[in-house]
């Protein structure tokens, strides 16, 4: 077999593989409530079958053979030679977690499953696989017509009545058609990445003594495949965190007066054009008191005031905070909170943490539903315009000189009750041309858990600004991550305001 | 003219890799199937010349589907896929009227024999 064509066999394996095992291990679930039902072990040795055929076409023989093992366990209960109770079943549970982890391993080893194609829809229809590359194409092409749409329709404003006024109109219905399909066309669903949880999850459990359950729940939302191919990493590391810390010994859980089964949750629900994606576990809580003194030691924070959650997660995901105190003893997998930040802020996406003493802990990531389109804040200094993704933008508030200071000899601005760091654009950009105006707007926005005001010379607008890639001449700055063209047909370049601080 | 296939398994997977031993071998694809009830309701529709037919599949295994398959036309051509250690049930698939086998997992040029021999039989 070419690298070419395993590949692709790589790629279906990891997507029918997953999705089987899933659905056995939800069969599994079922067959506790009606041990003597016959069904669910002949659906199950179906799955087990399955997954051995495509492990051994692919040369996966350890994965074959320990598949075939559990097979083996299994045709007992088929053949009437064993009765299927809790016992049993328990130990089955745990034979299919430890085969969908020896599955994501087996990926892994082949370099991941980056060339998996789009999830197949019904059974009926005609698949035409598609790699994502040739979707980029379509979708840069689709860019250009949006930005040549709007300078058609700015020409055609001049007369609503015109014949070309009319055309643009018919041409704008088109677009908007095309560009929800293609956009469809780049749809997968959540649950090939939230499937992968659950197992891993138990797994780990088991290892550290403890007992967990993990719900899975909308998972049917569909979001672009390269949102779906950044997730994987941030999830575990949510997953692995609140199973190895969040969640408590079952001794400890029956002292709390709690059910002794750790209960952790990952939730998906869409938000106006955002997908978020919850992580809930109903363990300890997150001991603040504890971090702080931590934090005061080190020097990040100063006085007694209790955190809040905001500044909680700022603390924690301070590159090295947290991997050097708690999180290295979990399994050696994995990033830290400060990359899982900063990966998810590279792609405009957010991280948000909620945490009770003694009830539990919830992570929030909020995505966007598909990259390449980022609703921004543009804003001006002298003519230039550069545009900053609204997700990190908190508030607008005015420039006001008498409430700032010079601190450590870093400009810092009074808001409400909070001195935030000032970034100026203009030194910012080393930007020589007229003098700013007299009033200027200060945009407070918030990146790896830190608040900033930037300011501008002045707000222009919010747009759906479409991302092109831009030449990097050598020396431009990295948190200059691309151009777009706005209405005025004008450019303007986008800013990561994650990376500028 | 290319010979028709209708190509009868529950996973994705091993519906690809058969085809895509069959296309090397110059044979076209007539159509997929998932499960044994499919297998027969296709097989109807499309008149292929030749079936392969995986063993283990939900609604209708692959026994079974053969059975109705032959009652429909006795002189379908069938070529069982089986898996390690399933003789019996190839023994089976035969007795209901399978012309062959191929074991997984696949080698392609023992398949195109196989295919060759069942459609020239």
């Amino acid at each position: 077999m070419t690298d070419l064509r395993r590949a692709k066999y790589v790629a279906l394996f990891a997507t029918e593989a997953r999705s089987l095992l899933a659905g056995g291990r939800r069969t599994l679930d079922a067959w506790r409530d009606t041990p003597a039902d016959a069904a669910p072990a002949e659906e199950l040795f179906r799955v087990l079958h399955t997954v051995k055929g495509m492990a051994a076409s692919l040369d996966f023989t350890a994965l074959a053979e320990r598949v075939h093992a559990v097979e083996t366990t299994l045709s007992e209960v088929r053949e009437g030679r064993r009765v299927a109770d809790r016992g049993w079943l328990s130990l089955l549970a745990q034979d299919l977690d430890d085969l969908a982890i020896r599955c994501e391993d087996a990926i892994l080893a082949e370099g991941g499953d980056a060339a998996a194609p789009e999830a197949p829809a019904a059974a009926a229809t005609r698949i035409v696989r598609v790699d994502l590359e040739r979707l980029d194409r379509l979708f840069e092409a689709l860019g250009a017509l949006v930005t040549a749409r709007q300078e058609l329709d700015r020409q055609a404003a001049a007369d609503a009545l015109s014949p070309v006024a009319r055309a643009a109109q018919a041409l704008g219905r088109h677009l908007d058609r095309l560009q929800d399909d293609i956009l469809a066309v780049r749809l997968a669903p959540l649950a090939e990445v939230l499937e992968r949880l659950p197992p891993v999850g138990r797994d780990l459990a088991r290892q550290l003594g403890k007992d967990v359950e993990v719900v899975i729940d909308g998972d049917d939302l569909e979001v672009d495949r390269a949102v779906l191919d950044l997730l994987p990493e941030p999830l575990l590391h949510l997953l692995r965190n609140a199973v190895g810390h969040g969640l408590e010994s079952p001794d400890e859980r029956r002292t709390a007066g709690k059910r002794p089964i750790g209960r952790l949750t990952v939730q998906a629900h869409r938000d106006r054009d955002a997908v978020v994606i919850e992580v809930r576990d109903d363990g300890r809580g997150i001991d603040r008191e504890r971090v702080a003194a931590k934090a005061r030691a080190a020097g990040i924070i100063e006085g007694d005031d209790a955190l809040g959650d905001d500044a909680l997660l700022a603390i924690l995901a301070r590159p090295g905070f947290s991997t050097a105190t708690e999180l290295t003893e979990l399994s050696g997998r994995g990033v830290g909170l400060d990359t899982v930040v900063a990966r998810l802020h590279a792609v405009g996406a957010s991280l948000t943490l909620t945490t009770v003493a003694g009830r539990g802990t919830a992570f929030t990531i909020r995505l966007p539903t598909r990259l390449g389109i980022v609703r921004s804040l543009v804003t001006g200094v002298g003519e230039e315009r550069y545009a900053v993704p609204l997700t990190h933008v908190r508030e607008l508030v005015a420039w006001d000189p008498a409430a700032t200071r010079i601190d450590d000899g870093r400009t810092v601005l009074r808001l409400r009750e909070e001195w935030l760091p000032v970034l100026d654009l203009r030194r910012l950009l080393r930007y020589h041309g007229a003098a700013p105006p007299t009033e200027r707007p200060a945009v407070v926005f918030e990146a790896n858990g830190q608040r900033i005001a930037l300011l501008a010379d002045r707000v222009v607008g919010q747009v759906e600004a479409v991302v092109q890639p831009i030449e990097r001449p050598r020396g431009m700055p990295r948190w200059i991550t691309g151009a777009t063209v706005l209405d005025d047909g004008r450019p303007a370049l986008l800013l990561d305001l994650a990376s500028v601080v | 003219m290319a010979q028709r296939i209708l190509i009868c398994d529950d996973a994705i997977f091993m519906r690809t890799m058969i085809a895509d031993i069959l296309t090397s071998g110059g044979y076209e694809v007539a159509g997929e199937a998932e499960s044994g009830l499919q297998a027969v309701e296709r097989y109807k529709a499309l008149q292929p010349d030749l079936v392969t037919m995986d063993i283990v599949m939900p609604d209708m295994g692959g026994i079974d589907a053969v059975r109705a398959i032959i009652a429909h036309d006795p002189n379908a051509r069938i070529l069982m896929c089986s898996a390690m250690g399933q003789q019996q049930l190839v023994v089976e698939a035969v007795q209901a009227g399978a012309k062959d086998f191929v074991v997984k997992p696949f080698q392609p040029a023992r398949v195109l024999e196989a295919v060759k021999r069942v459609l020239g039989g």
